[in-house]
């Protein structure tokens, strides 16, 4: 029995003055006990469709037309009171966000007692004792200290954990899965992913699974869609859509995520953006044509329909056949510099960080312990861990961010452990970093040519025009015009802001760059553009690299030796090809078993994952 | 609940010991460049200039001025303030005789205005977006630019003038007189059991704390306004409603915790700041307080009088800061230690 059917739904937003589609032409159905996937990057509109199933849509958001058919009932004309009544009860929501999507100033015991108040689960004892069970459903230990807890006491996972507990405590019909493991650690995403699973398969709940991880959707969707620009690009069977991708946009996406394993290859880069709501309106013919390598004319002249491939796979295409000719560039390896003398030495870094609490009780915490690895002449080295495994640290101890407590530094010929001004300065001129968030790491108030050239600017000496020519000149190099430097950060995209980041690091010429989860929290077609930079960079500047990231594929992309660090130590390193192929110790081999597999017809079994994960998730 | 607040009260004390030593010192110089003669002041008019420097030895005030400052510690540590040199009375015992009725005043001012600005915070947040919510919002304005020795005024034209409903000097009606006991009339006379007494001293208070409160309430309504709209944009809200949680519920169980927190800390210094205002309104409503001490004392160059209200001020915010700061703390778990 379908669950849930959508038929036809259109959803739009009054922008700017005039009417925008959002949401076009969405049409599915869902049965009990089955997972679809809703793909695509942001601005695709896969939350959009969440928000519509619950009817919460963002002020001058409507529904246009269509119905979306709930156990029989319109969710769409129901009204709102009955619908509430669904919500939380037969209806559930897992949230992207784990760690604010609980209140922080409730524990945990009373925002589940207030859930199960709701539902009718008698009285306090009883709630009680239910709310126990649940957490012990999601194989969360000591549940019972867990209730006095407050959420910023646990770990994003454990959150995540609470969350799914309270979405399958009223054995939902249908839960809505909104990037539940985004935000979270690979090991932990595994887990998370196996929980919803387990609990999905037990209650025959049918499932509706937000990501935007082709390879993630493919291992545990039965059916997965596809969309862009709020419109399906292409629905149909999970392993159909990800071995015989039939529209462009699937296959691009495809071709932009790295591997982690088989032979390395380049990514595809999708030029540009998805277009925003205010450019929708003005495209006629299909919203992907401007970015679409097998464009022709006819694509731009009108809407191309649904056409079928094969029973039940579905793409919005009017040249499908076109579509498995994509592929990328050849791999450009060879052109790279070699690795030559020995750039940056760590011997034996250590850093320990005290905290106190009151006037006697100080607890140390070692976020680093005994670390020793060299940088050498343009080589890129990656460094790979899971949050907490000191990964950051290192980064900022190496920058002169932070003060090590134990150990040495030595950078181009020059021990700068001692963080004297004459160490600093020299530190500065050899190393500069470039942070995740770009977002707050450039000044707001600043233009995007100041920022580029703050270090100029810093030094003295140099005129403004000097330095907006050498902005320009930065700018150009990263692929972004020239009048870019005239605008504010806001002004601009998450891509391009990283892109403006690094070009204030490149601005005096260093010879490393150090960049923690610089393409975390992107779109895989804005990280694809940014690993290509970094490449085309790489062959014309020959800086060496230190890349900190979690995503393993990306480092494998990149890297040419990886370390892997937990719990402040490095536990493997070598030669990324040998490490990834061949790990040696048992916590590159579980987080290389939590990353879902490249070939979706190979069985994921994230369990490989079990040897190292008790250590990690012991916080409480 | 009160893990880390007694720690907290603990550091506040010290640091409040440190914070009353320059606070007095500083009221010590600034007096002490006034040009007053307190010696001059402390004899008869007819006594001759030998008499006033006697007097002036006598106190102490030809030694250096760290001197002078040592001795009035001294003397303040063993709780002696020193005699008022204009009413011929002990400082202490006067202080403590006008205090309770401006912190009656403060408080009830305090409530006025935390009850206007919580309810206008709300009701501005409700219309948010609406036609009502601007009429509001440019009423709090005109609110906030008034300020409160004008309500003052404006009060007794109306409520005492034109339409003669309620009493606006003093405390109590003429014919009654006070209870013993602390000096908190509404606890005083409700304890001896004069409800007549207890109504009066309501009718009295109503004009002053209602000129104050309002004039200290847009600030708050204003503060809750944007922290409810701060609030609103996060996930748990959503996610409450995406649980099928009423609205209701939701604004009251889930956001109203957490956007008081930095109301109450923006109350906590409005409250400082009101306690200095009573000092206005207690004048223009004869009110017996600390306030109208303070103007008498200033007037007569009542140099033990205004060291002594000085550091009442003082004491008196530096308890209340403490007291918000610990409510902070018991309401906001982040803060609390682990």
């Amino acid at each position: 029995m379908d669950m849930l059917i959508a038929r036809d739904v259109s959803v739009t937003a009054s922008f700017d003055g005039g009417i925008v589609p959002v949401i076009q032409e969405l049409s599915f159905s869902l049965p009990a006990g089955r997972i679809l996937g809703l793909v695509g990057e942001s601005g695709a509109g896969k939350s959009m469709i969440g928000r519509t199933i619950a009817q919460l849509l963002p002020p001058g958001f409507s529904v246009a037309s269509g119905e979306l058919m709930f156990d029989g009932q319109d969710l769409i004309r129901l009204p709102a009171e009955t619908r509430r009544e669904l919500l939380g009860r037969d209806i559930a929501f897992v949230p992207q966000e784990p760690l604010s999507g609980l209140n922080p100033v409730l524990t945990i015991g009373r925002q589940i007692d207030e859930h199960l108040g709701r539902l009718n689960f008698g009285h306090a004892r009883l709630r009680r004792e239910r709310a126990l069970d649940m957490l012990n459903a999601v194989h969360l230990s000591h549940g019972a200290d867990l209730l006095d807890k407050y959420p910023h006491q646990l770990s994003g996972g454990m959150c995540q954990r609470v969350l799914i507990a309270m979405a399958f405590a009223s054995k939902p019909k249908l839960l809505v899965a909104d990037e539940p493991t985004t935000a979270l650690d690979v090991t932990i995403q595994a887990r998370i992913v196996e929980l919803i699973a387990e609990l999905q398969s037990r209650e025959k709940t049918a499932v509706v699974f937000i990501t935007h991880d082709l390879r993630l959707a493919a291992q545990i969707c039965d059916n997965i869609m596809v969309l862009y620009a709020g419109r399906p690009a292409e629905v149909g069977p999970a392993r159909d859509i990800f071995s015989n991708p039939a529209h462009p946009y699937t296959r691009c996406l495809q071709l932009s995520n790295p591997t982690v394993s088989g032979p390395r290859r380049d990514l595809y880069a999708l030029p540009e953006r998805m277009p925003g709501l205010s450019a929708i309106k003005g495209i006629v013919g299909c919203l992907f044509a401007a970015r679409c390598p097998n464009v022709i004319e006819a694509c731009t002249k009108a809407l191309p329909p649904f056409i079928d491939i094969e029973p039940g796979h579905v793409a919005t295409c009017i040249r499908p056949e076109a579509t498995k000719a994509i592929a990328p560039p050849g791999l450009q390896r060879a052109e790279l510099p070699q690795a030559g003398q020995p750039l940056l030495e760590a011997k034996g870094l250590t850093k320990i960080f005290k905290s106190s609490h009151g006037f006697f009780r100080r607890t140390a915490f070692a976020a680093v312990k005994d670390v020793s690895f060299t940088l050498n002449e343009g080589e890129f080295v990656g460094i790979v861990g899971e949050s907490g495994s000191g990964k950051s640290t290192v980064a900022r101890l190496l920058c002169g961010l932070e003060k090590s407590g134990e150990g040495a530094i030595v950078i181009a010929d020059r021990d700068v452990t001692d963080g004297g001004a004459v160490s600093r300065q020299h530190q500065r001129t050899h190393v500069q970093m470039v942070f995740q968030d770009p977002q707050s790491a450039l000044n707001p108030r600043r233009r995007v040519g100041s920022i580029v050239t703050q270090a100029m600017e810093a030094a003295g000496g140099s005129t403004s025009a000097e330095r907006l020519s050498r902005a320009e000149a930065l700018l150009s190099e990263i692929g972004l015009p020239p009048e870019a430097a005239l605008r504010f950060p806001a002004q601009l995209s998450g891509g391009q802001r990283q892109r403006v980041s690094i070009a204030r690091a490149l601005c005096v010429a260093p010879n490393i760059l150090i960049a923690d989860e610089i393409v975390s929290g992107l779109d895989v077609s804005v990280q694809a553009q940014l690993l290509n930079l970094l490449m085309a960079l790489r062959r014309r500047r020959s800086f060496s690299m230190l890349f900190i990231s979690h995503d393993l594929s990306v480092v494998r992309y990149l890297c040419d030796r990886v370390l892997v660090m937990r719990l402040g130590e490095v536990v493997e390193s070598g030669p990324t090809e040998q490490v990834f192929a061949s790990p040696s110790h048992a916590y590159t081999r579980a987080l290389l078993a939590a990353v879902p597999p490249d070939d979706p017809t190979v069985i994921w079994n994230p369990r490989g994952a079990e040897v190292a994960a008790p250590v990690l998730t012991a916080t409480l | 609940m009160m893990t880390g607040v007694l720690p907290l009260v603990g550091r506040r004390l010290v640091a409040s010991v440190f914070i009353l030593l320059i606070v007095s010192f500083l009221l010590f110089v600034v007096l002490h460049v006034l040009p007053v003669d307190p010696a001059a002041m402390s004899v008869p008019p007819n006594a001759t200039l030998a008499e006033i420097e006697a007097k002036r030895v006598e106190m102490g005030l030809d030694r250096p001025l760290y001197v002078q400052y040592g001795i009035w510690l001294g003397q303040v540590a063993h709780g002696d303030f020193g005699t008022s040199i204009h009413f011929r009375r002990g400082v202490l015992g006067l202080v403590m005789a006008t205090l309770p009725a401006t912190i009656e005043l403060a408080l009830l001012s305090m409530i006025v205005a935390t009850v206007l600005g919580l309810a206008g915070g709300l009701l501005l947040f409700h219309t948010r977006g609406t036609r009502t919510e601007k009429a509001i919002d440019f009423g709090s304005i005109l609110l906030l630019s008034t300020p409160e020795f004008l309500w003052a005024l404006f009060f007794i034209l109306m409520f005492g003038v034109a339409l003669p409903l309620l009493p606006f000097t003093g405390r109590l009606d003429p014919n009654m007189s006070l209870p013993a006991g602390t000096g908190f009339l509404l606890f005083d006379s409700l304890y001896a059991g004069r409800p007549d007494i207890f109504w009066s001293a309501v009718r009295h208070l109503i004009m002053p704390s209602l000129a104050l409160g309002i004039a200290f309430s847009p600030t708050i309504m204003r503060v809750l306004r944007s922290s409810f709209l701060d609030v609103y944009q996060e996930d748990y809200i959503h996610l409450a409603r995406l649980r099928g949680l009423s609205e209701r519920r939701i604004l009251l169980r889930h956001a109203l915790k957490n956007a008081i927190l930095p109301t109450l800390s923006l109350m906590g210094v409005q409250f400082g700041f009101l306690f200095g205002g009573t000092l206005l309104v207690e004048v223009i409503y004869s009110y017996p307080g600390l306030g109208n001490l303070m103007v008498d004392a200033v007037r007569n160059a009542d140099l033990p009088i205004i060291q002594a209200v000085g550091l009442a001020y003082c004491v008196v915010v530096l308890m209340i800061n403490t007291i918000v700061d610990s409510l902070y703390l018991v309401l906001n778990p982040k803060l609390r230690l682990r």
